[in-house]
């Protein structure tokens, strides 16, 4: 690989790319594909979907590179995000994702100790509680908390003002916290 | 300044229970409100216990060759990197996900199952069938049907 593809910007690969470097694609897939992965994973809990539709984004931007518009001066990772999401957010509209087990219900009674302690009830439950947010709000604590990204970045990928993507957060995090405690205390709230 | 209750949760949610790790302009006055306020304090616990909670959440990472995959997958003309064997084998190991021993054992079975095929197809001399015979099976066969010659 050339060395000096290492040292360019995003937004310069991506020129590059516009004028057909397959060298410089490789490059950006290199940097980035595993970052693009850990969003479509949190966004349709499946391995194998979430790696198909990085590459199915990656393929478009190979085959379109002119899509990227420089002139928008938005940061291609801001940009690819929201190529990312859209994807994702169009499959699970085609599968309806969720492959959740039906059973999982806030329980009548205090559950056990084995219950609490069962790490995959547990994660079941916390992926329901996720997806039952509103998609903004999913998608403000995905970017968010779980990929640790800047309120001004999760905010441009979203198309929100910084301070509704707070208050986004807040919501989700205060519906789950609800939830959450509705379901550990055996519904006695 | 100190932080109100109401500003503090609010941070709380955006920003989470490390207050060292909130914006520049927010911190001093949440640590001083935070050293002050039992009451937050145990608001700030309850939030690490919550993200805590949070942080459980079910992880795969991807397959190691994703990148490369989506590379060659855009390879000019559509065309498949050529793949060495090796390669190739491994990468059905690793989708049936079986143990080395697992791997060795099938691997023993099947040339043992070569070899036993060979000896006994080498030591079985080829069959040929004379004409002598031939025509001694097409008389009975003739006969049972009733046909004399």
């Amino acid at each position: 690989m050339d060395v000096k593809l290492l040292h360019l910007d995003d937004e310069s690969l991506i020129c590059r790319i516009q004028e057909g470097s397959h060298e410089a694609f490789a490059e950006l897939v290199d940097r980035h594909s595993n970052r693009f992965y850990r969003i479509a994973y949190r966004l349709v809990s499946s391995k194998n979907d979430a790696e198909d539709i990085v590459q199915e984004a990656f393929l478009k931007l190979w085959d379109r590179p002119n899509l990227w518009d420089p002139g928008k001066r938005a940061k291609f990772t801001t940009w690819f995000y929201r190529v990312v999401i859209n994807l994702c957010l169009d499959h699970r509209k085609k599968k309806k994702l969720i492959n959740l087990p039906e059973n999982i219900e806030f329980a009548d009674e205090n559950p056990g100790p084995d219950v609490l302690f069962d790490v995959h009830h547990k994660q079941a439950v916390l992926e329901r509680l996720l997806n039952d947010l509103p998609e903004r709000q999913q998608l403000a604590v995905n970017l968010c908390f779980y990929e640790g990204l800047s309120n001004i970045e999760a905010a441009q990928i979203i198309g929100v003002k910084v301070k509704a993507l707070q208050s986004l957060i807040m919501r989700a995090k205060t519906t789950l916290k609800y939830n959450a405690q509705r379901y550990l205390d055996g519904g006695s709230r | 300044m100190t932080m109100n209750i109401e500003r503090f949760k609010e941070n709380l949610l955006v920003y989470g229970p490390d207050v060292r790790n909130w914006p520049k302009d927010m911190r001093s006055s949440g640590l001083e409100a935070l050293d002050s306020s039992p009451e937050l304090q145990k608001l700030v616990r309850d939030e690490e216990r919550f993200e805590g909670f949070l942080k459980t959440r079910k992880y795969e990472e991807p397959s190691r060759d994703l990148a490369r995959r989506i590379v060659t997958a855009a390879l000019p003309g559509k065309k498949k990197a050529q793949r060495h064997l090796g390669e190739f084998l491994s990468e059905i190991f690793r989708e049936f996900s079986l143990s080395r021993r697992a791997l060795t054992a099938i691997s023993v079975s099947l040339i043992f199952t070569l070899i036993i095929g060979f000896t006994i197809g080498f030591s079985i001399p080829s069959g040929y069938a004379s004409a002598e015979h031939y025509e001694t099976h097409l008389e009975d066969f003739l006969i049972y049907e009733g046909d004399v010659l």
